[in-house]
């Protein structure tokens, strides 16, 4: 392959921002090429600088940025040179854009189908209306729009974000061009979603035969997806290789550290050392490999000499000069103990539920007035029964708008409408609100929220934060509450600096820590945590949640754990409960779950969850769903969208539960032998039918 | 559609509350609030007799709400009653002063909203470049001027030191169509230049906003030219929101027009509305307070009615 | 860009409230150095003015600036420097009062509404909807004039105007940042560990909205020189021969072709206190990490 002309190469590129007063440079130093046809994926967390490069690929410097050097080359010309009538000539037409997030890429006032149409006149690819009105109506069809005429009339807002990124992607395509630049197409999307789209691009990739520039911070989707791999920390390139390679034998200790971090559903545990220490900030970052701080190998010259890419096997570069001292990845993982490990039952088998709920019925907007009109309230979530045993953790998976949250929040008693039985310990009611609640049941329940920015105070300080429930629960004040807050600070690994910090001078990751040390701080019997690592990077999260799984073990704590990373919850959970739109469709321990058999819907899930292995092959998944803002009225919910959908008696009669152990139910009209996996090919087939 | 109707029948009758709310509160406060008129208008010297006879003829002796429904089916009509101070009819002597009102608040209207448009958009383009500043740095001076002041300093500028305009705008003495439009010159400027500086730096940060967005940045990286990216994709959604502001600067405009009116005596509503407060002229005050209020509510009713038609979001449910 | 949380930190998020505090953005430092020179002749005027306000003949009328007149004189013949220099105080005592009590008041019933909502919430919006109706001169003119005569021309009702003005808009402010920080995460988190109301509304809302009120406050009073000049350059405000500036500007009209002079100098004194005024609230609201909204 590297034989060949590279289409686009980055050479030797300095990026700069212009921050605070001075220029901060964001990338140094990055040389890359993409070869016809090749899809080449660039991986890093949040802030490493992947959108600065997709920005220079399109010759594109948004305000406040600079190119300080370097230079771009594409097709004789350097992109970051070009005068702007020359770079209209090749954006869009030659090198196109599919951005992160569709929703805010379309213009909100613009129906859709003319955003199309507008590119494909100002490039003269088309040459009159009516040809580009065919066109576009053509490359709908080609990215699986269901009757793409009626979607060229809709205006962004009545699209759901599965369709306005194919929109967005055939906007991409409108003109043929050599290069599309992906910047985390799928990040937002629901993982069925992502996986149809993958799917989408792949088979698009086959068919046109352009090259993509792939941008993600989900390993899984490079390793399903790409066929080179360029691996970004801190603005610089550290690994480039093919994938296959890449994942076999990574060679700089951060792409080991991260491709360890990552959770697997296939393989669980995570190893301890392979974890990745700490948080840098810019200013912190030493002059020669901005690693080293973290590094588990550095020696003093790694921390004042800048490392270069170096060859360490074929079309395998690292940018370590230590990379030959360094164990091989498959040694390290075998050395190291094991950090996060999905663990056994700890509960015995007689003991009491923490929490027991049983048909429970959670809705919104019954209030007084209402009720006197006798309006119903709209149910979100429908008889879920569930248990939590003490010091275990239950998760509740599923997607975005399947109640989880809701559960939480019920169980919080912060919803208006809850029916049905949900006993704390056995005797307290859960089902009443808040404010009728005993100071008892207050202080056992305590709450943690996805986003650490809108849950913590930004005008409090974190001496503030966490002696709040001090003051509350247990009338703790005043020298000694200091005491009581810095040891839990010490709990969650934060040390005292950080006392009387604002919560805006503190990263991401540090802030989850400071709302879990404030949850801790009620001395809580149950943690209700709602989607707590998903706005994380990845080596955050693996961080957060050993913390958990620790705290765990050490405190005896329960967890009700909301996510929807399959992943993760198959690495912290004992018992999971899968949730479609407000009903549970199967319950069980974690073992019963993640294996056969499988509700056709969790199937759904774990198919389309990619694994950061280019080995493990993610089946055709690709069903085009339509829009799922309404709760669907068919007695069993995934009717519509199920693959083995039995017939009428689906949207008629609800399903039975069918048992499969003592812990283990499924909900579906199918038996739990038809559930069993089928032939794949009688699988596909069905498939297939549903897509027609 | 439905839903856009239903939406804009609401607003409709929603503001037709408001107007009815607004006016028992003008007819409160100018007429019940002040005490007894008859001993404001005729004195504290005047017979008893006089008094009742004054107090008969305007229908005061009669209950609070007596009176306010017959001022409010007259107002309805069109008949405000008479002015205390000169008796002659409102209708009479407030319809001309209206004119002329609408006459310059249109005229300003006409000039303002271009040169807004204009100068946020260049603002925004040329953002913190010395042509932003520039025009931050003036619309900085003209929102700490108040349009007394700079009504005084256009006169002083432009009338005295450099007789183009008159210092007086006496438009009822106005010998053509042109010469009117020469005499509202200088009013019309003074009130274009309060409400510009106020919404140009609004919509120069909406725009600010709209052209940092995804979607301008995706319409540039789809390689459109600049122009049509800034016509097509950042002011229409930039204007939208500004249209809003535009509505609160109209109600501006019915009240700055009072001061401007008086600076270059113009024969309007606010010169009248100032003799009337004078005065203590209530029929006057409250036909007055409650044309004004009219026209505001109205003007809001339209911008809502315009944003519900022209937001996909919104008209398409 | 990326909305997800960074182990690396580069974006600005590193300069928090403790640091912004530290270092003071510029318009806020010369902002404050022009109030801080403002409030020095208000409190000082009286002992160094050259004239007492209101005595006339000091000089022939409409003299042009002179170094017995800086500012010349008016056509009493009275001193207008001096006028201008002790007019300050009572500015700023009419601007400041009445844009206090507004935003107590104002602050109080919005953010009450907002956090108690209901029917409570609906008539308190609905009171805001028609006062908000009428344009604020002609609301104020409206006041004024069913005032008796026993309160016309005093700062009473001057501050009462302009604080019915100003009530409501800042009433449906305070509403609206009450209904916004009553959904957050961090009241959800306190709610959910029972916290009474009471405790809620003081550790964790009063501190967002009294930041928001301050600005608020700082954009209110930067209008309140211009709003009170107004009354007065229509005759409505204070008595003559009070020096204040609005009326001031009013009486001198005359003046425009001999002695300019005396008719700017009120109004350049005007121009800049609310320069002053607004600069320091820009300031203010950076270090509050809010933005200014003019509000007419």
């Amino acid at each position: 392959m590297n034989h060949q002309k590279p289409l686009i190469e980055i050479n030797n590129l300095n990026v700069e921002y212009w921050q605070q007063g001075r220029w901060v440079q964001v990338i140094e130093r990055l040389s890359l090429q993409v070869f016809p046809a090749e899809t080449f994926g660039l991986v890093g967390e949040s802030g490493c600088g992947k959108s600065t490069t997709a920005n220079a690929l399109l010759g594109f410097a948004p305000r406040g940025a600079r190119y300080s050097s370097g230079e771009v080359w594409f097709e004789g010309q350097d992109l970051l040179r070009l005068k702007p009538s020359a770079l209209q000539k090749v954006r869009g037409r030659k090198i196109s854009l599919v951005p992160q997030n569709p929703t805010t890429a379309l213009s909100p006032g613009m129906k859709v189908g003319n955003q199309v149409v507008e590119v494909l006149l100002n490039h003269a690819f088309s040459r009159s209306k009516e040809e580009a009105r065919q066109r576009t109506i053509e490359l709908f069809r080609r990215v699986s729009l269901k009757s793409p005429e009626a979607i060229f009339n809709k205006y962004p807002h009545q699209l759901s974000g599965g369709q306005q990124q194919r929109v967005v992607i055939a906007m991409a395509l409108a003109c043929d061009p050599q290069l599309i630049v992906l910047d985390e197409p799928t990040t937002g999307l629901d993982v069925t979603t992502q996986a149809q789209i993958l799917d989408l691009l792949r088979d698009l990739r086959s068919q046109y035969g352009m090259a993509m520039f792939y941008i993600t911070h989900n390993l899984g989707v490079v390793a399903q997806i790409c066929t080179r791999i360029g691996v970004m920390y801190a603005g610089r390139l550290v690994e480039v290789a093919p994938t296959r390679t890449l994942f076999a034998k990574p060679t700089h200790p951060y792409t080991q550290g991260l491709i360890a971090s990552v959770p697997r559903i296939s393989a669980p545990s995570r190893r301890q050392s392979l974890l990745l220490k700490g948080i840098l900030r810019r200013p912190d970052l030493p002059p020669g490999c901005q690693f080293a701080p973290r590094c588990d190998f550095a020696e003093e010259q790694c921390f004042s000499q800048a490392q270069q890419l170096i060859e360490v096997g074929p079309a395998h570069q690292a940018a370590c000069w230590r990379w030959a001292d360094i164990p091989a990845f498959k040694e390290r993982l075998a050395l190291s103990p094991i950090a996060i490990e999905p663990s056994l039952s700890a509960s015995k088998p007689n003991d009491q539920p923490i929490v027991e709920v049983k048909h429970l019925q959670i809705g919104y907007g019954a209030n007084r007035r209402e009720r006197f009109l006798k309006r119903k309230p709209t149910i979100i979530v429908d008889d879920i029964s569930f248990e939590v045993y003490p010091g275990e953790t239950l998760a509740l998976v599923g997607e975005s708008g399947s109640g989880k949250t809701t559960v939480a929040r019920a169980l919080n008693g912060l919803t208006p409408y809850v029916r049905g039985e949900a006993k704390y310990a056995g005797r307290h009611d859960l089902t009443i609100a808040v404010d009728q609640r005993s100071e008892e049941i207050l202080r056992s329940i305590q709450l943690i929220f996805q986003n650490p920015d809108a849950s913590l105070n930004p005008r409090q300080r974190v001496s503030k934060i966490i002696s709040r429930p001090l003051a509350k629960f247990f009338k703790v004040t005043g020298e000694a509450a200091r005491e009581r807050v810095e040891r839990l600070l010490q709990d969650v690994r934060l040390d005292q600096s950080y006392y009387n910090r604002y919560p805006d001078e503190l990263s991401g990751g540090e802030r989850q820590r400071i709302a879990i040390a404030r949850a801790l701080a009620a001395e809580p019997d149950l943690l209700l945590c709602d989607e707590v690592l998903s706005a994380l990077d990845v080596s955050v999260q693996a961080n957060v949640l050993e913390l958990l799984v620790e705290l765990q073990s050490k405190r005896g704590i329960s967890y009700l754990f909301i996510s929807h990373d399959l992943a993760v919850v198959r690495s912290i959970a004992h018992h999971v409960g899968v949730l479609y739109a407000g009903t549970l469709c199967e319950f069980g321990k974690v073992e019963e779950v993640f294996n056969p058999p499988y509700h056709p819907y969790t199937d759904m899930l774990l198919k389309a969850a990619p694994e950061p292995d280019p080995d493990h092959v993610m089946p055709h998944t690709r069903t085009d769903i339509g829009l799922l803002d309404q709760s669907p009225n068919t007695a069993c919910p995934f009717a519509p969208r199920c693959p083995v959908k039995v017939g009428e008696i689906c949207e008629q009669i609800t399903p039975p539960w069918q048992i499969a152990s003592q812990s283990h139910r499924i909900r579906c009209h199918l038996t739990l032998d038809e559930l069993l996996p089928r032939q794949n090919k009688d699988y596909e087939l069905k498939i297939k039918e549903s897509i027609e | 559609m439905n839903i856009v109707i239903k939406t804009i029948l609401s607003r409709v009758f929603l503001a037709i509350l408001t107007l009815l709310a607004v006016s028992m509160f003008i007819f409160w406060a100018a007429e019940v609030l002040p005490g007894d008129i008859a001993a404001r208008v005729l004195g504290r010297e005047a017979t008893e007799e006089a008094k009742q006879a004054f107090r008969e003829r305007l229908n005061l002796d009669r209950p609070v709400h007596e009176r306010y429904l017959i001022w409010l089916s007259g107002a309805v009509r069109g008949d405000f009653g008479h002015a205390l101070a000169s008796q002659r009819s409102i209708s009479e002597v407030v319809g001309p002063r209206l004119k002329n009102t609408i006459f310059l608040a249109l005229y300003a209207f006409i000039l303002y909203v271009p040169i807004t448009v204009f100068l946020a958009t260049i603002s925004a383009l040329n953002r913190e470049r010395p042509l932003d500043n520039a025009i931050s740095l003036l619309t900085l001076i003209g929102l700490s001027l108040p349009e007394f002041v700079i009504g005084t300093l256009l006169i002083y500028i432009f009338a005295v030191n450099n007789p183009i305009f008159p210092v007086m705008a006496n438009v009822q003495r106005a010998k053509s169509f042109w010469d009117a439009v020469r005499m509202t010159t200088l009013p019309a400027i003074t009130l274009t230049i309060v409400m510009a500086v106020y919404s140009v730096r609004m919509l120069r940060d909406n725009l600010i906003e709209v052209l940092e967005s995804d979607y301008v940045r995706m319409a540039t990286l789809k390689g459109l030219p600049r122009w049509r990216v800034v016509f097509f994709h950042a002011l229409p959604n930039a204007l939208v929101p500004a249209l809003n502001t535009m509505a609160l600067n109209l109600a501006y405009l019915i009240g700055g027009v009072v001061i401007v009116e008086q600076v270059f005596v113009y024969p309007g509503l606010g010169t009248q509305l100032v003799e009337a407060v004078f005065l203590r002229d209530a029929p006057v005050i409250e036909a007055i307070a409650l044309l004004v209020s009219l026209i505001y509510i109205s003007a809001n009713l339209f911008t809502d009615i315009f944003s519900i038609l022209s937001n996909p979001r919104l008209r398409t449910g | 860009m990326s909305s997800r949380v960074s182990s690396l930190q580069i974006t600005q998020q590193t300069e928090g409230f403790n640091v912004r505090l530290k270092r003071l953005p510029p318009t806020m430092i010369i902002g404050g150095v022009i109030l801080i020179i403002f409030l020095v002749i208000a409190f000082t005027a009286q002992v160094w003015a050259p004239y007492p306000a209101a005595k006339t003949g000091t000089g022939r009328p409409f003299e042009n600036p002179s170094s017995k007149h800086l500012f010349g004189t008016d056509q009493l013949g009275r001193d207008v420097f001096s006028r201008v220099m002790l007019g300050t105080r009572i500015v700023l005592t009419l601007s400041l009062s009445s844009t206090l009590l507004a935003t107590i008041l104002g602050g109080l019933l919005g953010l009450s509404s907002g956090l108690i909502g209901g029917w409570f919430d609906q008539l308190i919006m609905r009171l805001v909807d028609i006062m908000i109706s009428i344009p604020f001169l002609v609301l104020a003119l409206l006041i004024i004039a069913s005032a008796g005569p026993e309160l016309s021309g005093g700062y009473f009702l001057i501050i009462l105007a302009v604080a019915i003005v100003y009530t409501p808009r800042i009433t449906r402010m305070a509403r609206s940042v009450a209904i916004d920080l009553k959904t957050r995460d961090f009241v959800t988190v306190a709610r959910a560990r029972g916290e009474s109301t009471l405790s809620i509304v003081w550790h964790e809302l009063l501190p967002g909205a009294t930041s928001v009120l301050l600005v608020e406050f700082g954009v209110r009073a930067g209008y309140a020189p211009i709003f009170i000049g107004s009354l007065g350059f229509l005759g409505f405000g204070v008595r003559p021969p009070t020096p204040e500036w609005g009326l001031m500007i009013s009486e001198n009209r005359s003046a425009i072709v001999s002695a300019p002079a005396a008719l700017f100098s009120p109004g350049l004194a005007l121009a800049l206190l609310v320069v002053g005024l607004n600069l320091f609230t820009d300031g203010l609201a950076r270090v509050l990490g809010r933005t200014v909204r003019p509000g007419a």
